[in-house]
């Protein structure tokens, strides 16, 4: 187990690497000369020559390229442009509150989509699949922020249940720290758990009409019993996967959602960095995304070998 | 004593090109530790006669009437619950395929240990400690061991072996056993026929033994019940119905069978099918249900269908010509 897990990290080092690539060169992607880009437009041509120098950009592309990297394998990832502080600590305040988004919604797509979808595809056809579908399709058509105003105008404006925007970090108490997050995880796990229920009812669909499932029958368990351990266990490939997938989307729509409910979190500094064209925070941002992607993909796979014996690693 | 009356069965598909009569108006009885054979070629009704005793028939689509009285309860009449405390406990079933029919993801341990503690409420050490003796019992070797391992770890004749450790666990009065030699090889089928015949004395259960292969039949079974389209169209115990077939199908179902070494005789001919096909059982059969296939159909069976008569001793067929077809076999 452990050699399967260190084999799988080492593929993942050339999948990293060609990130690093692209996100370096994001730089150079980007319009014009990137010493005037990051000299901004009211420089002097002595200021974009000073700053061409202080940082490399007149020595060959790999050469920076690898004097990059080295820099970030060291933990350095920079200073910003804007504000002048390492990109590595403006990342870290900010960590927290796009975590615990993602944690929370994460917690709560799993909770509610499966159980539906096992639902939807024990009673398929029945009125209940229909609804449970009928949402489905709903909630994945539905933009996050129409979502996110709706419910922040209903829970929090008119009914005043929960907070319409902000954050409090876990440390100030597990329930202050909930209460803003409920909103922002349901708009935000729409139409991850739309996806996630379709993909459970689809896979099964499939499974309940394996022969061990009669066997279960057979053998006189109880209908949760066979739904929950013996069909959910081997349809549980797929929806793991699909929960894996889903992971990059929760990224995409958390820089909408923390904008929406104002959550200080890593989806505004990317705003706020693209918008103020702070190269080197935006490369850190992408880089960390990337590599919690590349992590994420690595736990599917450890999953999979805990879920289905024949899976070999 | 019967231990299991059936009453005019009768299991029916919704369908969209109409009512699927699959098994339609079938009536047996199995005797406490008897072995009954059900035979009939494929889509004769005989797998859904068992399906439907432990009542795993979706409904919808399918509905099941009648009644099939089970130590005196009518099966039919009891709640889901009541249903689930006799699957598996006092009936359980061993099916075809051991290929598919465990759980991939289940240890063998935890398959045979969930119908333990379900009916017998074991904790788990002693439903693992029972598994393990379970497995002993159908000659698994190292079964400790055997016990956690997955399904894909063993061959299809040690999946079956677990498959009727599962199905013995609870001491079952009756055990449905469904082709369960048919996907094993010819070596390893002899191998799981006299295991089930050695647990079946000590555990003193009935067995219905749904089957095609008469060979398998005429080794096992005490009493036969031959059903065609849905139907049963003879009865009789073992030795006289190879001896003396009475209808028309069963006669036919016999000259399908190969004979060992009688090309080494002179006595080889070309083996005899039946031909044609089992009726439609969407539509309505007017007559005998055998009657398109019959060498000997003539108008009356086709206009009137035959009942079940006496033909012999505890022998019963349903054709008006038995007698006649008798001698001609």
């Amino acid at each position: 187990m452990l050699s399967y897990i260190l084999r799988r990290i080492a593929a993942t080092l050339p999948v990293m690497a060609i990130v690093a690539l692209f996100v370096f060169s994001l730089l150079y992607i980007a319009p014009g000369d990137p010493a005037v880009v990051i000299a901004g437009d009211q420089a002097s041509p002595e200021d974009v020559e000073r700053i061409r120098q202080s940082l490399g950009l007149d020595r060959p592309f790999l050469v920076q390229f690898g004097s990059w990297v080295w820099r970030i394998l060291h933990g350095d990832l920079g200073t910003s442009i804007f504000t002048n502080l390492p990109v590595s600590a403006m990342i870290g305040q900010r960590l927290g509150p796009t975590l615990s988004l993602m944690i929370v919604t994460l917690l709560l797509t799993i909770v509610v989509a499966v159980p539906l979808g096992v639902v939807a595809a024990w009673k398929a056809g029945s009125l209940i699949d229909r609804v449970i579908m009928g949402f489905a399709v709903f909630g994945f058509s539905l933009p996050v922020f129409v979502v996110g105003y709706m419910l922040a105008y209903i829970f929090a404006l008119e009914l005043e249940w929960l907070p319409v925007q902000g954050y409090t970090p876990l440390s100030s108490g597990f329930w202050p720290w909930l209460e803003n997050l409920i909103l922002p995880a349901i708009a935000l796990g729409c139409v991850y758990i739309a996806l996630v229920a379709r993909i459970t009812r689809a896979s099964m669909l499939e499974v309940l009409q394996q022969d061990y499932i009669r066997t279960a029958k057979a053998k006189g368990l109880g209908q949760g019993g066979i739904l929950f351990i013996h069909a959910l266990k081997n349809a549980a490939v797929p929806i793991v996967t699909v929960i894996g997938i889903g992971i990059a989307l929760l990224i995409g729509g958390a820089v909408v959602t923390e904008s929406v409910f104002a959550i200080p979190g890593l989806g505004r500094l990317t705003i706020d960095a693209i918008l103020r064209r702070d190269y080197p925070v935006i490369q850190g941002i992408v880089l960390l995304f990337s590599f919690v992607y590349v992590l994420v993909n690595l736990m599917i796979d450890v999953i999979y070998t805990l879920v289905d014996p024949r899976i070999r690693y | 004593m019967a231990l299991l009356e059936v009453d005019n069965l009768q299991t029916h598909f919704r369908t969209p090109g109409g009512i699927n009569r699959a098994v339609d108006g079938v009536s047996f009885h199995v005797n406490e530790g008897e072995t009954l054979a059900i035979v009939g070629e494929s889509g004769c009704g005989k797998s859904v006669t068992s399906m439907s005793l432990m009542r795993l028939i979706p409904e919808p689509p399918g509905r099941i009437a009648g009644s099939i009285r089970f130590a005196g309860k009518d099966l039919l009449k009891l709640s889901d619950r009541e249903m689930r405390a006799i699957r598996g406990n006092d009936i359980s079933m061993i099916f075809q395929e051991p290929m598919t029919s465990l759980n991939p993801v289940l240890t063998v341990g935890r398959q045979i240990r969930e119908t333990l503690m379900i009916h017998q409420g074991l904790d788990k050490q002693a439903a693992e400690a029972h598994a393990i003796e379970m497995l002993t019992l159908v000659g698994i070797p190292e079964p400790g061991r055997r016990v956690r391992e997955y399904p894909h770890q063993l061959s299809g004749g040690m999946r079956q072996r677990v498959m009727i450790a599962i199905a013995l666990a609870c001491n079952p009065k009756l055990l449905i056993a469904d082709e369960p030699t048919t996907a094993l090889d010819v070596t390893i089928q002899a191998q799981i026929l006299k295991l089930m015949l050695d647990l079946k004395r000590r555990v003193g259960a009935a067995i219905i033994l749904i089957t095609h292969d008469l060979g398998v039949v005429a080794e096992i079974a005490e009493r036969v019940m031959v059903m065609y389209a849905g139907r049963k169209v003879e009865e009789a115990p073992v030795a006289e119905l190879f001896r003396s077939p009475r209808h028309p199908y069963t006669q036919g179902l016999l000259g399908a069978v190969p004979r060992l070494g009688s090309s080494l005789t002179g006595t080889a001919r070309r083996l005899a099918e039946i031909p044609g096909q089992v009726p439609d059982l969407r539509k309505p059969i007017v007559g005998c249900v055998f009657a398109g296939r019959c060498a000997l159909a003539t108008d009356l069976c086709r206009q009137y269908a035959p009942g079940l008569e006496e033909k012999g001793p505890r022998h019963i067929a349903a054709c008006h010509y038995s007698a006649k077809g008798a001698v001609a076999a």
